[in-house]
């Protein structure tokens, strides 16, 4: 996938994304089976992240290598939104989570937790960090989707000059 | 009175959000927004006598920051004040505003702006003052630059902006001065002996004058005024007749009470306030713009209010604000005015109206009236401050009375000048057809203009009002009263004079135009302004020539040879006494073999993709070791972000120019090799002098707390999100602005721009069928 020094047909500088990127069948059926499986380690990392290694930022990360491999693989974004548009969504969460115990008359972004015992998963503990974290989480995944795709869409024809 | 300062935010934010779906309806809304600033009035209606209120909302106590608001006469009167303007403006937008226009957008700016503006003058909190000072000079951008298709309202933006941040500086050293000095950031709370006897006192006081004279326009920051007109008229009758410009006049009438001591306080602000009041209607005099007019008669008598509360006397103070409430009513009611003729006909032009009285009937009294207040006519309001004025100047001396004189004629000639589109032959630009505007134009600017009558012929209305701010601004003791007949004071015969001067510029107007053509300057603030923006950009732009042109390696040196030199630089001034190292795990042996390795294999790497493997051996192997230092979290980290940096290199790796052997010069060879030892030496050393520890070691702390504090297991988790939570908030907003100028960069760099400029200027009453229509000063 990494042609170095690429030379794209004349007409094809409208193409959403430049040839060389897709269309390995290897690639895909790969993809497929290790798309799934790396979502899933991603959203176990941000969950156990307040207990054992792992946290938003990681997790976030590594969601951003499975879009983008998927990206790579097919073509076309498997999230179905502009990934910018998670940035302040993902800011936005995280300063509510600081916020909330701010108005309740506690320090700003002072986190609290407890534990829930259920019959189907037993004793579990609840945190506010959590959401702290998956802002963090959105934010990761947004901005570097958005900057992957943005490098991912432009014409390479575009080149930079000779550097020296 | 937290409820009037915050639920402008809360509805700017409402309104951002309705105005696509409720279009110029979105109005109604947002007039409610100011319906608590509104209700002050009650308070107010208690003041002299009452004790003002004072409303804290703690933010860091350890710092001493809050939100304290305080209510006394005069900051109550300014937030009623503004309350009503801002009411009467977003209801005359609803009907001025073209359905085309972005209401959502207008709506929420305005009343980001209100609210700050109402912070502003409430503030009893010095920092919190400055916050909502900036706020206003933001806001007020936004506004000035709505129609930002407009290459004379980015103009008009920038300027304000620029020349507003300027004395936003000033402010900002101001009140750290006089918070140090005075020992508290309250401003009710300071020691004002403390604060006089301190050294900083000057400084304290030279740099708040910077401030108020660039937010209120007095000379030689009057340039930004005029182009702030660029503004939608709602927006201009809001921001010079009640609020933004008088941001200054309302530091200089608070601050009084500090440096109101100050010989140099009344020895600065005296003369530039008159000097504003007299260029200001000298220039506003040979405007053709009704709006350029009004514009810098706004200068002008921003200078006299300025004068006044520089005199720092109880009767200055007590003219002043009378004029305040009088200048706001016929200001705010003569830019509607203008804005119904705009409206109806079109165009602003003086030369092109005339003979208006007729089709509009309704407006002409509104405008006669006002104007006539305006050139102190009585029986209207601003005749009866006027003569304050000139009672408070003649105590002062001969000099200060005669330019006063001299002002107060030239503003009679302007008054009569705007009035001139309503007399003579009916004369309007083809195609329009001017008849009376319809209730929601006309209502704002009666309304406003009764209240100038009323002043006028019910002075005891007027003097209630000014007197509700005497203990606020000290002028209790004052015993003068506003009335409409004193008998025969020197005040009368100097106003006498003065209308036969005024009436004397009308008659000439031929003459006084030529002669104002001819005592044109041909330096003045505008060129003093665009020459330094032009240097400031030619300065930049060759700094960047040199430093940001060159090739990447030569970048590279720059940045490395500079790096190394503070690095031994640093070293040099605080040599460390280096720490023992210890003798290393041998585990890890191999693994810093295997860092080695990657750094010698990047230097010999003949192809790029070679090379990006070969790094990465270095990023693994740093996670490697990390595992070994037994933190799972750095390794695990470290080894996405490397697996990222490669997808995203990769990415970037197309649009690299192939590789290979470049030719060197030997010098720059022995160059490259002694930038690169040195920055490895540098690194080295301050790396062995990091080891050392200063003070007893923190970790202890959050190993020991981590669970009992926050409950999680996973120190480094919890130290993130927890004990360190803000510094993440701060991290992950660096990461998505980061992410964002990346996206702009490159989807500009993907022609965004033809896309960017194809969007049409939305079409609105007050888009000028004119050319350039400001005389740039005179």
């Amino acid at each position: 996938m990494s042609r170095e020094n690429p030379t794209p047909a004349p007409g094809a500088r409208r193409g959403p994304t430049p040839p060389p990127l897709t269309g390995d069948p290897i690639l895909r059926t790969v993809s497929r089976a290790v798309f799934a499986l790396v979502i899933l380690f991603a959203l176990l990392l941000l969950w156990r992240g307040h207990n054992a290694p792992g946290g938003g930022f990681i997790a976030g990360l590594m969601t951003a290598a499975a879009l983008i491999l998927h990206r790579i693989a097919y073509g076309h974004s498997a999230l179905r939104l502009d990934p910018a548009r998670l940035v302040p969504w993902g800011l936005a969460l995280s300063f509510l989570t600081g916020l909330v115990p701010y108005l309740l008359g506690r320090p700003f972004l002072k986190s609290d937790y407890g534990y829930i015992t259920t019959a189907l998963t037993g004793k579990f503990e609840w945190a506010s960090a959590l959401l702290f974290d998956l802002g963090v989480y959105l934010v990761v995944v947004g901005g570097s989707l958005a900057i992957a795709y943005g490098l991912a869409e432009v014409n390479p024809q575009e080149r930079v000059e000779d550097d020296q | 009175m937290t409820l009037a300062v915050f639920l402008p935010f809360l509805f700017a934010a409402l309104c951002a959000g309705l105005g696509p779906r409720l279009g110029r309806r979105t109005g109604y809304v947002a007039a409610l927004a100011f319906v608590p600033a509104l209700l002050l009035a009650l308070p107010l209606s208690a003041m002299p006598a009452a004790v003002p209120a004072l409303e804290v909302t703690r933010w860091v106590p350890t710092l001493d920051l809050a939100l304290a608001l305080r209510g006394d006469g005069f900051s109550l009167l300014f937030a009623v004040l503004i309350g009503v303007i801002g009411t009467l403006a977003s209801l005359y937008a609803v009907a001025y505003l073209s359905e085309r226009e972005r209401f959502g957008r207008f709506y929420a700016y305005l009343l980001l702006f209100g609210g700050s503006m109402l912070g502003l003058v409430l503030s009893d909190n010095l920092i919190a003052l400055f916050g909502f000072w900036e706020l206003t000079s933001v806001t007020s951008f936004l506004l000035i630059g709505l129609w930002h298709t407009r290459s004379a309202a980015r103009d008009g933006a920038v300027k304000a902006f620029l020349v507003s941040a300027l004395g936003g500086l000033g402010l900002l050293a101001a009140v750290a001065m006089i918070g140090i000095a005075g020992g508290s950031t309250s401003l009710s709370g300071l020691n004002l002996e403390a604060l006089r006897a301190s050294p900083l006192f000057v400084p304290a006081l030279l740099l708040t004058l910077l401030a108020a004279f660039t937010k209120s326009a007095q000379l030689p920051f009057h340039l930004w005024l005029p182009t702030a007109m660029e503004a939608p008229t709602p927006v201009s009758a809001f921001l010079h007749s009640a609020t933004m410009v008088k941001a200054g006049v309302l530091l200089v009438a608070k601050f009084g009470l500090l440096f109101g001591s100050s010989a140099l306080w009344s020895g600065i602000i005296v003369p530039v306030g008159l000097a504003t009041l007299v260029w200001g209607a000298w220039i506003a005099l040979r405007q053709t713009d009704l709006k350029a007019l009004l514009a810098y008669s706004t200068v002008s008598q921003l200078g006299l209010l300025m004068s006044l509360y520089g005199l720092a006397d109880a009767e200055g103070k007590f003219a002043a604000t009378a004029h305040l409430l009088n200048h706001a009513a016929f200001k705010a009611a003569l830019f509607f005015v203008v804005g119904i003729i705009d409206h109806e006909t079109g165009t602003r032009e003086i030369p092109l109206l005339g003979g208006l009285r007729k089709a509009l009937p309704l407006t002409f009294a509104a405008a006669l009236l006002a104007s006539l207040s305006m050139a102190g006519v009585p029986p209207l309001g601003g005749f009866i401050s006027k003569e304050l004025f000139y009672e408070a100047m003649l105590h002062r001396g001969p000099v200060f009375i005669a330019v006063a004189m001299l002002g107060s004629a030239l503003t009679f000639a302007y008054s009569f000048r705007l009035l001139r589109v309503f007399w003579g032959p009916p004369r309007h630009p083809v195609g329009a057809e001017p008849h009376e505007a319809p209730p929601g134009l006309l209502v704002p600017a009666g309304l406003l203009t009764l209240t100038a009558l009323t002043f006028g012929l019910l002075p005891g209305s007027a003097e209630a009002l000014t007197r509700t701010a005497q203990n606020a601004l000290d002028f209790a003791a004052y015993r003068g009263h506003l009335q409409l007949w004193h008998g025969v004071t020197p005040a009368l015969l100097a106003t006498l004079l003065t209308w036969g001067l005024g009436a004397g510029l009308i008659g000439q107007a031929g003459r006084v135009a030529i002669l104002q053509r001819r005592l044109t300057p041909r330096v003045n603030a505008n060129t003093v302004y665009y020459a330094l923006t032009e240097g400031v950009n030619v300065l930049s732009s060759r700094l960047i020539a040199r430093t940001q042109g060159l090739a990447l390696p030569d970048q590279l040196r720059i940045m490395l040879g500079a790096a190394a030199l503070i690095a031994g630089y640093a070293v040099w001034r605080a040599p460390q006494v280096f720490h023992p190292i210890g003798t290393p795990p041998l585990a890890l042996l191999p693994i810093a073999a295997l860092l080695v390795a990657g750094a010698v294999g990047v230097l010999l790497a003949h192809s790029r993709l070679t090379a990006v493997v070969v790094t990465g051996l270095t990023g693994f192997g740093s996670a490697a070791a990390f595992l070994g230092l037994r933190a799972p979290d750095l390794a695990l980290t470290q080894l996405l972000v490397e697996a990222v940096t490669v997808i995203l290199y990769l990415l970037a790796f197309r649009y690299l120019p192939r590789g290979g052997d470049l030719p060197r010069a030997r010098w720059r060879l022995r160059l490259d090799l002694l930038l690169a030892a040195s920055m490895g030496l540098g690194a080295t050393l301050l790396v062995l002098a990091g080891v050392r520890f200063l003070a007893p070691p923190i970790s202890p702390y959050y190993l020991a707390n981590s669970y009992e504090l926050a409950g999680g297991r996973n120190v480094v988790n919890v130290l993130l999100v927890d004990f360190r939570g803000f510094d993440t908030l701060g991290e992950i907003v660096v990461v998505g602005t980061v992410a964002l100028a990346v996206l702009a960069l490159v989807r500009l760099g993907k022609g965004g721009r033809p896309r960017l400029e194809a969007s049409a200027p939305p079409p609105s009453p007050d888009t000028p069928p004119a050319p350039p229509r400001i005389k740039e000063e005179a």
